[in-house]
């Protein structure tokens, strides 16, 4: 089998983009094995991390073959886990050969993510929609959703390129409160506590939190823990931060602002 | 009552985190449905059980229609899950939390830490029950639904 090679590198890109765009690991392994076995290779095994993936390949014949890749985790990029979703569907139907299924993944890990702007957009109305659930009034979801914005800004131009998460992660909840308070110091907005709990919310793991609930859930457990460690961290870190602004103003202020 | 608005607040929250995931276009009305769904379901309890019974049943209601329509339109759960759970995770309680830390009321922090762990349980109840059932009931069901 002269390709195997060749199918196995197809499959472990599959489950590469799934892994980095924020797909659960059951759905990562499946991918991998649907890929290999339709493509002829049953000896296909896999065994994935939170942060990477392990592949061994072993048919009669052929070469043995094994992979380690090494997956950072990116940002949460759905429509690109839909996307090679589709796609093992269809090379399941018969629909791809090998190269074009690579051709297929090399344009979907290519797809464009939304524009930054739109991406503001959507930050700002969570934040809007959130502080006032969480109990605030429509003029501090107003405020929410500037500072929001303003938060937004900050995580994609400052923060995710240059900084760690974990500083990311301290530094976008101080970024958030402070703009909070500076809105509500020039007048907009009722309640200053809504309008950080609004703002603050895009700095949530969503992603690592639910995954994290599933891994476990799947029993796959070392990644499942780490995703889990990963979601409470940056609640921890979101919540430092917070609590830093808080303590800055109080010790300038006295509490009269708070 | 202000239900309509509340619904309407968690609809846009859920959608504007459907922007920030990539969440493909077409896929918007169904995320802020299941997120709208799910917090009204989280009000609606709210009057009769304490936050984390309510947030169980906002839960189950939100994993139950992530996978139905995970079925029907044939994409992945984490779509319409990973938006639709956002609103019941314990932001605020988080938030209380630090905020009462830094305002030195510890037990009051305490109190809080301890209802965002309530609700993170419940929130991994409603999924790891939800998800015991079986692909083909929801198959069975969006099949019977475009039989009729």
């Amino acid at each position: 089998m002269e390709h195997e090679r060749e199918i196995m590198d197809v499959a472990i890109e599959a489950g590469h983009i799934l892994l980095e765009n924020g797909a659960e690991i059951f759905r990562v392994e499946e991918t991998v094995y649907r890929i290999s076995r339709h493509y002829g290779i049953d000896s296909g095994s896999i065994f994935t991390l939170s942060n990477g993936l392990f592949v061994t390949a072993d048919s009669v014949g052929a070469e043995p073959f094994s992979k380690v890749i090494h997956v950072p985790v990116g940002s949460a990029h759905l429509d690109r886990v839909a996307a090679v979703n589709q796609l093992s569907r269809e090379i399941e139907e018969g629909r791809f050969t090998v190269s074009q299924a690579r051709a297929e993944l090399e344009r979907i890990r290519r797809m464009p993510g939304k524009t930054s702007r739109m991406q503001v957009i959507g930050a700002a109305m969570g934040s809007a929609g959130f502080a006032y659930i969480y109990g605030g009034s429509p003029v501090d979801s107003l405020a929410a959703f500037l500072a929001g914005a303003i938060l937004y800004v900050y995580i994609l131009f400052v923060s995710r390129p240059h900084l760690s998460k974990m500083v990311g992660s301290i530094t976008g909840g101080a970024v958030a409160t402070a703009a909070s308070m500076l809105l509500y110091a020039l007048g907009l907005g009722e309640h200053l506590n809504y309008i950080v709990i609004g703002a603050v919310v895009s700095l949530i793991p969503g992603v690592a939190f639910t995954n994290a609930i599933r891994d476990i859930t799947d029993e796959n457990y070392l990644a499942g823990v780490v995703r889990m460690l990963d979601a409470l961290l940056v609640f921890f870190c979101i919540a430092m931060g917070v609590g830093m602004v808080y303590a800055v103003v109080q010790g300038l202020m006295g509490g009269a602002a708070l | 009552m202000n239900l309509f608005a509340q619904i309407l607040a968690a609809v846009l929250g859920t959608v504007g985190f459907s922007i920030m995931f990539s969440v493909p276009r077409e896929y918007y009305p169904l995320c802020g449905f299941v997120g709208g769904a799910g917090w009204m379901i989280y009000c609606l309890v709210l009057p009769y059980a304490a936050a984390p019974g309510a947030t169980l049943a906002a839960a189950v209601l939100v994993v139950f229609l992530s996978r139905l329509f995970a079925v029907w339109r044939r994409c992945p759960v984490t779509i319409f899950l990973i938006p639709g759970i956002i609103p019941l995770v314990p932001g605020g309680d988080i938030y209380w939390m630090a905020y009462y830390i830094v305002m030195d009321q510890v037990e009051t922090a305490a109190e809080k830490g301890f209802e965002a762990v309530k609700i993170a349980v419940a929130i991994v109840l409603g999924i790891v029950f939800v998800f015991q059932i079986p692909q083909k009931a929801f198959r069975r069901v969006i099949d019977a639904v475009r039989k009729s």
